[in-house]
């Protein structure tokens, strides 16, 4: 029967070939815009690469902080003090790393100011992220212990600063700093990756930076399976029960909640701040229907288009229902000649995405973005393909495959 | 083998309310070739239809083989017109973009026959009506009258209780509507229960027994 099915429908489809190509290039081309946000958001939600053990990272970004009176409250990036005190003593974790997130400074060389982001990391962050050493060395945990002025340069800016290819052992000012470059990184867009430039936490200007509540620090924490993400969520928000500010009289209650990237993304978007859920299952759901909202126009445009195809066929459905077809095989005989032309048209949409990602990688658009189509977007490109196809053939087939056969034999359906 | 008791059927258009057929009894035997005549619009097709179970009574009852029709309901309907009935249709109605052989073989999609003994099926039934030799043909790719033939196959190839034919030499020059109704009557020779609806009083007479409608009532 399958077989009578795909004859039935290339038969079908290549009848009508201008009719063809505008179902298909509709399919393609929405597929195409939602499988490059599936694949931008999969590499942000389930990074790899330098972000590779995402599967055993948690990250503790800001700590929420009420005030005693109740009124007053603060959210903002973790202060040193806190990663020191409260998250590097945690019992369940591997390694716990600090770096601050990624600052604009002035980097002077010869005659010319560059602006340029930098990232101060302990020796930890360089053991958690998986960075790809072009050249020479990162810091280890002497030259952080030490403060030495050493720094690290990403591939693209020690390309633009030293184009003779000869970074590693130039000295380079820094805000004011002078740093000896020890090495070149591959460029990286992820959250805690992406940077310009890196150098040891202890090269800061000043020491305050050691007695912030708040400031401008991330700690990662690695843990030693994936198992141990729910012991060691919980330990941090245990933690964060004995946070002692420096200011008790003003601030009273503080809350710190280790996220995986996923959870980071939605905690910060739904505003969970307060609360131990980030919200990831609402934020996926929201995403969800956004996709499905955007398939709806082109899948109703698809019903129009498909049920004037089927209309051609009713001759076909009052003898097939003649010699004994039920309405709910003709409607899966309709749905699966759809589907075939929505599978056509999601291996298109792949491809176009492939090439869209590629385009996007190589303009520059979004600096150093890496984004791979892998198997969970290939899975999901499947799973948006079959929704769009039952979306845009279903209700055509269920329409016709209830004609009177009578009428559909007469052809006046 | 197949009995209408009873059987009315009206159509309603819009305000307008049409009587197709009125009290209709009728009883087709086992192995005969009835015959149904009339004028244009006098409700044969209809009649035929109500046979095939294609449409469904106003009033009255309808029994295959003695069981009462009791429902309607698509799932019912099917197996019975798959099982009892093979239809032959004026127009043919083949599959235009289905080769021969697969049009033959539509009616034992629905059954559970392997493909190969629906190849098999398909192929017999088509070097009965002579066109084993037109089996890789698109239907366009014939005549008339072997597209009729072909259409004939498909009626038989699951080995209904009755064929039902709706004037299938209707499209057809006298030659080939000649050949179409030998086909016809050698099948109702070998056993087969036929119902036809004709205009031509000459083919009405080559089969066992001839009806004839009138306004919607049989009247001979």
């Amino acid at each position: 029967m399958f077989r009578n099915y795909l004859v039935t429908a290339y038969k079908v489809y290549t009848r009508r070939k201008l009719f063809t190509a505008i179902n298909l290039l509709c399919i393609t081309l929405t597929l195409m815009v939602l499988l490059v946000v599936t694949a931008l958001l999969q590499n942000a939600f389930f990074p790899s690469g330098v972000e590779g053990k995402s599967d055993r990272l948690l990250q503790v970004t800001t700590m929420a902080s009420v005030g005693n009176n109740g009124g007053t409250n603060r959210t903002s990036p973790l202060g040193y003090k806190v990663i020191e005190k409260y998250l590097k003593p945690l019992k369940s974790v591997q390694l716990v790393a600090a770096v601050t997130g990624p600052k604009t400074v002035s980097v002077y060389q010869d005659d010319r100011v560059t602006e340029l982001l930098l990232r101060r990391a302990d020796a930890q962050y360089w053991q958690i992220l998986d960075f790809k050493v072009l050249l020479g060395r990162v810091p280890s945990a002497d030259d952080v212990a030490r403060g030495r002025f050493v720094a690290v340069l990403n591939q693209s800016t020690a390309r633009k600063l030293f184009p003779d290819g000869k970074a590693v052992g130039k000295a380079l000012n820094v805000g004011g700093q002078q740093f000896a470059i020890i090495g070149v990184v591959q460029d990286e867009l992820q959250l805690n990756a992406y940077s310009d430039i890196w150098a040891p936490v202890t090269t800061d200007p000043s020491t305050e930076y050691r007695n912030q509540m708040w400031g401008e620090f991330t700690a990662l924490l690695l843990a030693r399976n994936s198992a141990d993400l729910p012991r060691i969520q919980a330990e941090v928000a245990q933690v964060a029960t004995q946070v002692q500010f420096d200011d008790p009289k003003e601030w009273d209650q503080a809350f710190l909640w280790a996220d995986s990237k996923l959870d980071f993304f939605a905690r910060g978007l739904m505003n969970n701040e307060r609360v131990p859920e980030s919200g990831a299952g609402t934020m996926l759901l929201i995403i969800a229907v956004m996709m499905l909202l955007f398939m709806v126009l082109p899948a109703l445009n698809l019903v129009n288009l498909n049920t004037g195809r089927i209309m051609e066929r009713s001759s076909e459905i009052g003898v097939r229902k003649a010699f004994g077809a039920r309405s709910s095989q003709l409607v899966t005989q309709f749905v699966v000649e759809n589907m075939l032309l929505s599978l056509l048209g999601g291996l298109l949409g792949l491809i176009g995405a492939k090439g869209v990602l590629l385009w996007l990688e190589g303009s520059g658009l979004v600096p150093y973005l890496k984004v791979d189509i892998n198997f969970a977007v290939f899975l999901c490109g499947l799973v948006l393909t079959l929704v769009f196809g039952l979306l845009s053939g279903v209700i055509p087939a269920w329409k016709m495959s209830r004609l009177d056969p009578v009428l559909a034999l007469k052809g006046a359906a | 083998m197949i009995r209408l008791e009873n059987i009315s059927k009206t159509y309603q258009t819009d305000k307008v309310e049409t009587l197709a057929l009125k009290d209709i009894n009728l009883h087709v035997k086992k192995g005969e070739f009835v015959s149904i005549m009339g004028p244009s619009g006098c409700g044969k097709s209809t009649l035929l239809n109500l046979i095939g179970l294609l449409d469904r009574p106003g009033t009255g009852a309808i029994s295959v083989d003695g069981a009462a029709v009791k429902s309607y309901r698509d799932k019912d309907v099917a197996k019975l017109r798959n099982q009892a009935f093979g239809f032959i249709f004026q127009s043919f109605h083949l599959i235009n973009d289905l080769r021969v052989i697969d049009n033959v073989e539509l009616p034992l999609l629905y059954r559970p026959v392997s493909a190969s003994e629906r190849r098999r099926m398909a192929r017999e039934a088509l070097e009965k009506v002579g066109l084993g030799a037109r089996m890789e043909h698109y239907p366009n790719q014939l005549s008339g009258g072997q597209q009729q033939r072909v259409a004939i196959a498909r009626a038989m190839v699951g080995r209904p209780k009755i064929l039902l034919a709706d004037e299938p030499t209707g499209n057809l020059d006298s030659q080939m509507g000649g050949e179409v109704m030998d086909q016809l009557l050698k099948l109702n020779q070998d056993g087969t229960t036929i119902v036809m609806v004709t205009h031509d009083e000459r083919e009405a007479r080559r089969g066992s027994h001839v009806i004839r409608v009138f306004d919607g009532q049989l009247v001979a």
